[in-house]
């Protein structure tokens, strides 16, 4: 039976149309796994040295085991953001004759299959060589190593049982978040030392090894309170959530946008009520805080280089996020688009100008910056002009190569549905580009100069716009019926 | 009025479609019928410029389908769920369709008012999306938007189906009304034989891409194509022996 369910669940995953993983896609997601891979192993290897250098009276393990409750309470808030829930679709198997505690097992063993519980294994490896094996006989170093994994197994369950909880109540995260941000002051500000705390549980495992049971209690229990859920909550209306009444926006003063109004609106009715947009919006919207990052004087001026990265970024991430899946934000729905009686021209002008309104918006915004460096102004300017006149053509001119409909209710972080070898091309060209430009532009002409010219070839963008219009009507219209086509079949 | 001329849709050299003359007069409701994959929804495809012949071409109202885009001014349709918009309320759906049609607010609530008893309460001032909505109640909210601004040629693609007895009844008065008062020419796709006759001036059996039998409606017409398809049962069931 299990065999059976095991082949179902594969099939599902390789068969779906939503897998369609091109082949870019896995190749990027394949550098991005090594990746983290490899900054966990180097940091594995490393971590005796650095313990040795900065704790040179205390014991190294002691010091590592202080450290594990941080490490496992950034695991849960990132594994919150990241992780999914263990979904295939049981709906087929609840009519047949499979028992729903074999359905609930299945599903929690399943979800063990995630990037995140084989990763701290990278570290955790030449740890226990380094620092654990060496001053503790074998039973001692395994009871340890054992200690963690249930820890590890812990936090995976306990980020599942989270997720049910928080995404039927909406505001869940939040608490979460709340929760998460009290616990770690109390720790931060030494009202309790959760961490030592946590560490000596640790501790007591290397000297009395029986004591990894105590760490098995949670995991046990996380397991069961998924086991119990699912129990009672395997039925349809698990996956199926309806729209609650109250929540319907009305966004009706868009249509009063004159001739482009009907599109904005729909538009933003788009972005505002499908998660995936959504989800991608509010984070354009986070991003605006990353000039608190990066515009950091380190003693000798913030490198001129940093203010253009900057400006890109959180000016045109909106743009650069949506337009990368320009036009199949619309695909569901394209065909019945293209039987309606509209003018192409004006569905490209209504995208434009909406981006043009919330790039300037966003502009304003990351202004005060100038706080910090007033060079801020002139760079945040030269790179609205320059992301307005040519970034903004360039999605045009990838857009028109849209293969893949995108599944406008998946959630968006590492979500791949829909992402093809253009969706990763496009995101260089907008981002390398205008550096490109800057960098070869400065050794000619200077900072001033290069400012001048990205500016320049922003505004001589905006200035032929409408012929570039005419030009991309035409190019959408000519691609028409593939799109169509390839939408269908994706 | 509509002109099919020697229309050929064919997939890797497989013909799924062909249809060497079709004319059908402006007014006719022009009922389709036909076994699934008979190549129903690939006509009315290529009807709306969705697909592109490989060969042939259409001319809707003097207007060459595959060359100019004049035809959505006086064309609505509804092949199925992917022409609603499922993130909108139907109201919005209503409006959004009604601005591309450039109509305005009282028109459009004129048009909608005639579809209350068909909506059956349960479509319109509702707070609900197009996506949360019941299968029957998608298709209704396409149909009346497909009709709406008064289009002179209708395509509707299954529009029975999923829709109970009452609202299909519904239905057929709405089409004829819309026929008798506008002179729309509606071009319809059914299984449902009853529905079909009843409401159709003209109907075609397509088998397999050819038109193998088309017929005006007479007294005698539902025996007729009923014969014709259960006679193809029996054909295969003889072969099979």
């Amino acid at each position: 039976m299990n065999y059976s369910l095991n082949s179902f669940a594969w099939k599902e995953v390789t068969r779906s149309s939503a897998f369609g993983k091109s082949l870019a896609t896995n190749i990027v997601l394949g550098f991005l796994a090594l990746y983290f891979a490899l900054n966990f192993l180097t940091l594995g290897l490393m971590i005796p040295k650095i313990i040795a250098e900065s704790f040179p009276e205390a014991n190294p393990v002691q010091i590592f085991n202080s450290y594990l409750l941080v490490y496992f309470g950034f695991d849960l808030l990132f594994r919150q953001v990241l992780q999914n829930l263990p979904t295939i679709s049981f709906k087929p198997l609840l009519i047949l004759n499979v028992k729903r505690s074999q359905i609930a097992r299945y599903l929690l063993l399943r979800s063990l299959l995630h990037f995140f519980n084989f990763l701290p294994y990278f570290l955790l490896i030449p740890v226990t060589f380094s620092l654990v094996t060496v001053n503790h006989n074998p039973a001692v170093s395994i009871a340890w190593f054992l200690g963690i994994t249930l820890m590890i197994l812990t936090n995976h369950f306990l980020t599942i049982w989270l997720k049910w909880w928080i995404n039927k109540s909406g505001y869940g995260f939040y608490i979460f978040l709340a929760v998460f941000l009290i616990i770690y002051a109390i720790n931060f500000f030494r009202i309790i030392d959760l961490t030592r705390l946590f560490g000596s549980l640790f501790d007591l495992i290397l000297v009395k090894p029986i004591w990894v049971v105590a760490v098995a209690v949670p995991l046990v229990a996380a397991i069961l309170f998924n086991y119990r859920f699912l129990l009672g909550k395997l039925y349809l209306n698990l996956v199926e959530k309806k729209q609650k009444n109250s929540t319907v926006r009305d966004f009706s003063w868009t249509s009063r946008l004159g001739d482009y109004g009907k599109f904005i609106s729909l538009e933003i009715r788009m972005i505002w009520r499908n998660k995936r947009p959504r989800t991608q919006f509010l984070m354009t919207l986070l991003f605006l805080f990353y000039g608190l990052l990066i515009y950091k004087d380190s003693g000798d001026g913030i490198p001129d280089f940093i203010f253009i990265l900057g400006g890109l970024l959180m000016i045109s991430m909106f743009s650069i996020s949506l337009g990368q899946f320009f036009p199949a934000w619309h695909s569901s729905y394209f065909a019945m688009l293209m039987t309606q009686n509209f003018k192409m021209k004006q569905f490209l002008q209504s995208f434009y100008y909406m981006n043009v309104v919330i790039s300037f918006v966003y502009y304003l915004l990351t202004l005060p910056y100038m706080l910090i460096d007033t060079r801020v102004g002139y760079y945040h300017s030269a790179m609205l002009l320059y992301h307005l006149g040519v970034n903004m053509n360039l999605i045009f001119l990838f857009g028109k190569n849209s293969k893949r409909a995108l599944d406008l209710s998946g959630s968006s972080m590492f979500n791949y549905q829909g992402m093809g070898a253009a969706q990763w091309l496009i995101t260089f060209p907008l981002l390398v580009g205008p550096m490109l430009v800057y960098i070869l532009s400065k050794l000619v002409l200077g900072v001033n100069g290069a400012l001048l010219l990205l500016s320049g070839l922003g505004v001589a963008g905006m200035l032929f716009q409408p012929q570039l219009f005419n030009y991309f009507t035409k190019a959408y219209l000519q691609q028409k019926h593939r799109l169509i086509k390839d939408y269908k079949n994706s | 009025m509509i002109e099919i001329r020697s229309l050929i849709k064919a997939y890797n050299k497989e013909v799924v479609l062909n249809i060497p003359e079709l004319i059908i007069q402006q007014g006719e409701v022009f009922g389709l019928v036909g076994n699934n994959g008979a190549g129903k929804t690939t006509l009315f495809n290529l009807l709306l410029d969705l697909i592109v012949p490989s060969k042939g071409f259409v001319v809707s109202n003097q207007v060459k389908v595959q060359e100019s885009e004049d035809w959505k001014a006086f064309t609505g349709a509804f092949i199925d769920e992917s022409f609603t918009i499922g993130y909108l309320t139907a109201d919005e759906y209503f409006g959004f369709i009604a601005e591309l049609r450039e109509m305005n607010q009282a028109d459009m609530e004129q048009h909608l008012d005639r579809y209350n008893d068909f909506f059956n309460g349960e479509v319109r001032g509702k707070k609900k999306f197009i996506r949360d909505l019941s299968k029957g109640n998608q298709k209704k909210v396409g149909i009346a938007a497909a009709m709406m601004g008064n289009p002179e040629v209708v395509i509707l693609d299954e529009p029975f189906a999923n829709l109970d007895p009452g609202s299909q009844f519904k239905l057929r008065q709405l089409i004829r009304d819309q026929t008798a008062n506008f002179g729309t020419t509606f071009l319809i796709s059914s299984h449902n034989l009853d529905n079909i006759t009843d409401v159709c001036s003209r109907i075609v059996i397509l088998e397999k891409g050819n038109i193998v039998k088309d017929v005006p409606k007479t007294a005698t017409t539902l025996r007729e194509i009923e014969a014709f398809f259960t006679g193809v049962k029996e054909e295969v069931g003889f072969s099979l022996d």
